[in-house]
């Protein structure tokens, strides 16, 4: 589903972030991909939603290579395959909760049916009509799940979506974006420092100069 | 200790200017186009009062005191009198008059000179700059019967030199003079004649008359008795005044114009500081994190609302400064240019130049960093104020920004603006008038994010069963729930939209009015006038008749006018007689409807009818009896009605000609109309009296050509408020871009999650220009509501406080559809420009937190 | 103070300003205006006291008072008073009450060796309004509140009070008038019509006040008058003159001046001595001769005046000594003109004889008018 092929990408002549990465993610996966700091996982995580172009090689998305589509193209390829969980929400605070979710329908011009079952699902049932500074962080990432989710995409990227969650929090909404990607039959691709964050996924990549390696998992629930 | 903080507040002060680097210059040149168009604007009334009174004080010159006559002109015999008077150490006559040029003839309003005849041994001791400098240093050819004395302008004027001979006319002759010298003294721009007084006595029709006699006293006399006694001792036909009394009379001329120039600039200058308010408090919601932290990390309270004061106070100080210089250098341009009276004509017959005053330049610097620091106060306050846990936690901004609004605030400013409508004119100056506009405009301005927040909710819920389109929804999503954020961008536009709607349904009604009037008082086809002759009208009874005997005219009025002083503190109000239907004055007066029918009038006194200033600045009411000095003596008349008046803001009054010549015995009179016969073309009627034996002297107009010109002059008066305007537009529109790449700063991740979950560049530039395009809309459907309102008080309250007249509402729509049109385009257009970064590459990465 | 500011910028006449004015009309803009005044003529015989009065038909004329005061305390001062009426020119036939016609001029110098140079104040008017005037018939010159009054009884009364100073004095004939030259004809110059109609009044007893200080102190002393009065005075190439009439302590009185030529040589001279009996005898011009003695430089004009003049009248020499040097009469800051007028003593063979005063004109060059 999504296919990366021998990617190269450098910020400056001395700042090479990813060199001659390749990987495949098969449809219904959902990985974690964790690393050191500035080893290149945001990179990595823009190229592949097609905000940042690679140097060299290819992000292919159901054989579509991404990196050569224009701007608007690929704004159109992500509005419809992707969605996106931040880790500081980003949830928009003169919107409603309900017109928060409802972002992406709009996006793609289609009917806003499933915006209560979604707030339902994420525990949020009956508050769409609420601003986002009624709510707590844990219940604001649950809205951006929601919005991840509701156009029922082929890829969710998170970018360290519990960063700004204490733990038992983090746990929550952890267990409940597995448990909406699966739901919604999407992949999803986790970027994160946390080990129990990681530890959610079906396996976890280890980014490093070297590319990504599978890591021995060491305990799943 | 000290030196790190200020080190501190300087790293930050410098860090925000060098990131947020185009808001800050437009700030500061906010300020600077507010500061700078005070100043100038003082500069340039400042300068040409100066250089009026100073051109006034060279002609009465250094006097403890003047003795005037409630007529132009009085019997000379009062001179000896004065010159024997016990305490009077010199007594010095002047007869001061002006003589049509008639090779200027063709310019209107611009072909008389002003003489002055003066004893030149009395005059070396009160007013030396009017002695007349011969060639050849020959003293006595001061005292010649043909000798004239020119200052340098009037020869420039003239197109004369020393030796030439010049030309002028008396009543229906033209006397021939020679210039025998200049007025090396007389100010640069000043137009003026010199000549010894027996001579102007006799060839200018002034035997036995003079316009004033300045005395002055012998030491040790007290000067407030002496004028006392003396005004008893002359009777109620004179008046007796001081030097500073003169400078009043001056000043009050002009008074309300300048007075409304300045408020105006005042109320640019407060557009300004709405700007840098909203640049403040814009700036400091952007760095609440920041404040925060600091706050965090052991900065005071104190140090830091000190801290945003003093950015505030260093972009006074700049902007001021640059205002100051560029205020200078507008006021040398303007006046260079335009004159010093802006092309309004209060100013006549000077050249003033600009005088850097270290005061005023004090002053309006102070006002500008004033402004400044009003602006910023309240953001810093707020910022001092905010709990740093609170303000680190994201999405507060809209809340914290709530707090600056005061719907209660801003309804107390509208009452209270509602209520200075209704209070009279201080010192007739219609200074409740303005403080009137000033509150609604606040007013307004405060009550923009609820006035927003309720439209756009109301769109919102309108557009909410449709249920289409992402960028619609997000737009009015963000007007409707993020109002004080949007509407802190409309301030400007607001403020300068309603000024300029103001401004152009107050001009508007009153060119229209002013039109109308000159209709109704130029009802003839032709004027035709003659110079003065002494203190006679041109046209003697021969004449008169010679006029109206020619076949190509169905009626010919005459009219006699004359200037009389009622008050020596105010300047001379006009007298006209003329021929009036007493049963229907409104058929030659343009009256107001405050009029007695005639079967009311009382029996045995004479009528007149008076503008509307006589009833402001002399409490003349219909139906009151009034005395006036008309002839030699003063007599007793009542008033029989108020007409409309834009010609002479210091007073009117008409009565009917045959009264006039039955108290005076005077038959002359000054102007005739002429209304031509059928089939008569004008240039036939002019050929006819130019073949008249005193024909060439004639100072023919057509009414439809002072029509034009009236109409030319008074839009070259309203030059100077479209400048105004457009100033408060540019000062409008810089506060659009401001706010605007503010807020683009500032929602830079919003934008940056909306590219990620898959909004086009487009469609957030569309989402920029509809937002801005929107807000305008709004901001103008409200400005132009106070527009309308502060035109209202302009017509009905500041104008006939300062100017005593009265005019129509007319509103200009075509124009101001224009106007709006302009402003919305420029304002979406700014809003796009200001939002570019929005669509930047940086935006996509403006999501993540760790960088 | 005001008042002596009055005249500033008029760079107006003065004694020699005046007479030099009407040699530059002469000369050149009035040469047609003559033709306007009435020419001074031998044949004319003066007659009294009609005379006394003006002559409003020639161009200038001047009642001149010179003489020597003696105060209470036995100080020496010195008093001029001259009143001028000059025709314009102008204005023959303006209607108006303010028409310059004429012009009244009066000046007053006061010198006082205690204060070791002139005091002085001039007073300029049209005549007009009964506020400045010369009247016929018998002298009456008013300018402004500066009065000069011949009685019936023939005594002279004058009033003049300036800023500073003032004069108030009454002078009584104590001989009969002296007419000068052919019964009054007194010709200045080569040229018949170069002449005036002169006479004078020696030995004129006064008594009075002169105010200084605010304080009034009693006077008397002897003084000399001159009432002439001329159309065409000076010869054209004249550069000026020096005059000298003093009353001698015989009784008689001796009048004489010489015009100066531009070459500085004597182009005319005059002198006549009159003894106490009332005998005249005239000298002719080559019979007169002025020569310098000692010579003082101004120190504010750098004008060189001869304070010290011998006066040769026939056989007989007299020395003219001043009562101090810096008797010179400045008024550039007001009418411009500048001359010595000087109390003087004057002796014969070294034996006092006399009092009287000197005048030095055209000695500063160029002439302000």
């Amino acid at each position: 589903m999504l296919e990366l092929r021998h990617i190269n990408k450098a910020y400056a002549a001395d700042r090479q972030v990813l060199l001659d990465l390749s990987y495949t993610l098969q449809a219904g996966d959902y990985v974690a991909v964790m690393g050191d700091s500035g080893v290149g996982k945001s990179t990595l995580l823009n190229l592949i939603a097609g905000l940042d172009t690679p140097d060299s090689g290819e992000v292919l998305i159901d054989g579509v290579a991404i990196s050569s589509l224009d701007d608007n193209a690929a704004t159109k390829l992500r509005r419809q395959h992707f969605g996106f969980v931040f880790q500081a929400f980003h949830v928009l605070p003169h919107l409603t909760l309900s017109q928060n979710i409802a972002l992406p329908l709009l996006l793609n011009d289609a009917p806003l049916e499933r915006v209560e079952q979604m707030l339902a699902e994420v525990g949020l049932a009956g508050r769409g009509h609420h601003f986002p500074r009624q709510l707590s962080g844990g219940e604001l990432q649950r809205v951006a799940i929601a919005r991840a989710l509701i156009h029922q995409p082929k890829l969710v990227l998170a970018d360290e979506p519990t960063g700004n969650l204490d733990p038992e929090t983090a746990h929550d909404v952890l267990k409940l974006m597995r448990k909406e990607i699966k739901a919604n039959g999407s992949s999803g691709l986790i970027v994160t420092h946390s080990h129990a964050a990681a530890a959610t996924a079906d396996y976890i990549l280890n980014l490093t100069k070297d590319g990504l390696q599978p890591v021995v998992q060491e305990g799943h629930n | 200790m000290q030196m790190k903080t200020a080190s501190l507040s300087r790293w930050l002060i410098f860090g925000e200017w060098r990131a947020h680097i185009v808001q800050w210059l437009a700030v500061t040149l906010a300020i600077a186009l507010g500061v700078a168009l005070g100043f100038s604007i003082h500069l340039i009334n400042t300068a040409a009062l100066n250089e009026f009174s100073a051109a006034s004080k060279s002609l009465s010159g250094q006097s403890d005191l003047q003795v005037h006559s409630n007529q132009p002109f009085f019997d000379e015999l009062l001179f000896p009198k004065l010159v024997r008077h016990q305490g009077v150490e010199l007594a010095n006559p002047v007869l001061e008059f002006d003589v049509v040029v008639p090779e200027k003839l063709d310019s209107r309003n611009d072909h008389k000179l002003k003489v002055m005849g003066i004893d030149m041994f009395r005059a070396t001791a009160i007013s030396p700059d009017l002695l007349g400098v011969t060639e050849s240093g020959e003293q006595l050819d001061r005292l010649a019967d043909d000798a004239i004395f020119l200052s340098p302008a009037a020869m420039e004027w003239l197109q004369v030199e020393q030796g030439d001979a010049l030309q002028l006319n008396v009543g229906v002759q033209t006397i021939t003079l020679r210039v025998a010298g200049g007025l090396v003294r007389a100010r640069a721009g000043q137009r003026l004649a010199v000549m010894d007084i027996g001579v102007a006595q006799w060839r200018f029709g002034y035997l036995g008359l003079l316009s004033r006699i300045e005395l002055k006293l012998s030491p040790g006399v007290n000067l407030e008795s002496f004028k006392a006694d003396l005004d008893k001792a002359l009777g109620e036909q004179f008046f007796v005044t001081e030097a500073a009394d003169q400078e009043t009379r001056v000043a009050n001329m002009s008074r309300a114009y300048r007075v409304n120039l300045n408020m105006l600039a005042l109320v640019a200058l407060f557009t300004g500081a709405f700007l840098v308010f909203s640049t403040q408090a814009l700036s400091i919601f952007r760095r609440r994190h920041q404040f925060a932290l600091l706050r965090v990390l052991g900065m005071t309270r104190r140090q830091l609302l000190r801290q945003v004061m003093q950015e505030g106070a260093v972009l006074g100080v700049i902007g001021s400064l640059l205002g100051l210089a560029l205020g200078y250098a507008v006021a040398a341009m303007a006046v260079h240019f335009l004159g010093g009276d802006l092309g309004s004509s209060f100013f006549p017959g000077i050249q003033p130049s600009i005088y850097l005053s270290p005061l005023a330049a004090t002053i309006f610097f102070v006002i500008g960093v004033g402004v400044t620091l009003l602006g910023s106060i309240v953001p810093a306050w707020e910022a001092a104020q905010a709990k740093p846990a609170a303000a680190l936690k994201s999405g507060g901004e809209e809340m914290a920004i709530r707090k600056l609004s005061f719907p209660w605030f801003a309804m107390a400013c509208l009452t209270l603006a509602l209520i200075f409508t209704q209070l009279p004119a201080v010192s007739e100056l219609p200074i409740f008038g303005y403080l009137a506009i000033v509150l609604l405009l606040v007013g307004g301005i405060a009550l923009m994010p609820r006035f927003s927040a309720w439209f756009f909710s109301f769109l919102l819920r309108a557009k909410g069963s449709v249920d289409s389109g992402a960028v619609s929804t997000l737009v009015l999503a963000r007007l409707a729930n993020a109002p004080h954020q949007a509407s802190i961008a409309l301030g400007g536009v607001l403020a300068s939209f309603s000024l300029m709607v103001a401004m152009a349904i107050m001009v508007t009604s009153f060119r229209v009015s002013v039109d109308d009037w000159l209709g109704q008082v130029l009802p003839a086809d032709l004027y035709v006038r003659a110079a003065t002759s002494g203190h006679q009208g041109g046209f003697q009874l021969n004449e008169q008749k010679a006029v109206a005997d020619l076949a190509g005219f169905t009626r010919a009025d005459f009219f006699r006018s004359q200037q009389l002083i009622l008050d020596p503190e105010r300047p001379e109000i006009t007298l006209i007689a003329r021929p009036i239907d007493t049963s229907d004055p409104s058929t030659t007066i343009p009256m107001t409807d405050d009029l007695m029918a005639s079967e009311l009038w009382p029996r045995g006194v004479m009528p007149i009818w008076v503008s509307e200033a006589m009833v402001d600045l002399y409490g003349y009411r219909v139906g009151k009896l009034v005395t006036l000095p008309i002839g030699d003596k003063t007599h007793e008349f009542f008033v029989a009605g108020v007409w409309r008046d834009y010609g002479r803001q210091f007073g009117a009054v008409q009565m009917q000609l045959s009264d006039y010549q039955v108290l005076t015995e005077d038959m002359s009179s000054n102007t005739v109309a002429l209304w031509l016969r059928d089939g008569v073309t004008a240039s036939q009627a002019e050929r006819m009296l130019r073949q008249l034996s005193f024909g060439s002297v004639l100072e023919i107009s057509h009414s439809g050509d002072i029509r034009t010109l009236s109409l030319q002059i008074f839009d070259r008066s309203f030059m100077v408020t479209y400048l105004l305007e457009i100033v408060a537009v540019i000062i409008g529109l810089l506060g659009v871009a401001t706010s605007f790449s503010a807020q683009t700063l500032a929602r830079i991740k919003e934008f940056g999650m909306l590219r990620h979950i898959g909004v086009m560049r487009r469609q957030i530039l569309v989402m920029l220009a509809a937002e801005g395009g929107l807000l305008t809309t709004l901001g103008m459907m409200l400005g132009f509501m106070l527009g309308w309102a502060i035109s209202l008080i302009l017509i009905f309250i500041v104008n006939p406080q300062s100017f005593h007249w009265t005019m129509q509402l007319h509103l200009p729509w075509g124009s101001l559809f224009v106007i709006a049109a302009v402003m919305l385009v420029s304002a979406a257009t700014t809003a796009l420009i200001a939002g570019r970064h929005a669509v930047s590459g940086g935006v996509v990465r403006a999501v993540r937190e760790d960088w | 103070m005001r008042r002596t500011k009055q005249n500033q910028s008029i760079c107006l006449f003065s004694l020699i300003g005046m007479i030099f004015l009407v040699s530059s009309l002469l000369s050149s803009i009035a040469f047609a205006e003559t033709t306007k005044f009435k020419t001074v003529v031998p044949e004319y015989e003066l007659s009294f006291p009609q005379d006394y009065g003006a002559h409003d038909g020639y161009r200038i004329e001047w009642w001149y008072i010179t003489g020597w005061l003696e105060t209470e305390e036995e100080k020496t001062l010195g008093f001029q008073v001259t009143f001028f009426r000059y025709a314009t020119g102008h204005n023959e036939e303006n209607p108006s009450r303010f028409a310059a016609r004429h012009l009244i001029i009066a000046h007053l110098a006061l010198s006082d060796p205690a204060v070791g140079k002139l005091i002085h104040e001039e007073r300029t008017a049209r005549e007009g309004f009964e506020l400045a005037y010369a009247k016929h018939g018998n002298t009456d010159v008013k300018v402004e509140d500066w009065t000069l009054v011949r009685e019936e009884d023939g005594r002279y009364q004058v009033d003049m009070q300036g800023e500073d100073f003032g004069l108030r004095l009454s002078l009584t004939p104590t001989q009969m008038m002296f007419l000068q030259d052919k019964n009054g004809f007194s010709r200045k110059g080569p040229k018949p019509e170069q002449a005036s109609y002169y006479y004078s009044e020696p030995h004129l007893n006064v008594s009075g006040t002169v105010v200084r200080h605010n304080q009034s102190i009693l006077v008397n002393g002897r003084a000399w008058l001159d009432h002439e009065w001329s159309s065409e005075y000076l010869d054209p190439n004249a550069d000026g003159w020096d005059w000298v009439g003093a009353n001698l302590d015989d009784g008689s009185s001796l009048m004489a001046f010489q015009i100066r030529g531009k070459d500085g040589g004597k182009r005319w001279a005059y002198a006549a001595l009159r003894d106490a009996s009332g005998k005249i005898k005239i000298f002719e011009p080559e019979q007169v001769d002025f020569t310098p003695i000692r010579t003082w430089q101004s120190p504010h004009t750098d004008a060189v005046y001869p304070v010290v003049m011998r006066i040769r009248t026939d056989e007989v020499t007299w020395l003219l000594e001043p009562m101090f040097d810096d008797q010179e009469l400045d008024s550039q800051q007001s009418t411009g003109a500048v001359y010595w007028e000087g109390a003087v003593t004057l002796s014969k063979d070294g034996q006092p004889a006399g009092r009287g005063y000197l005048e030095l004109t055209g000695y500063v060059r160029p002439l302000e008018m």
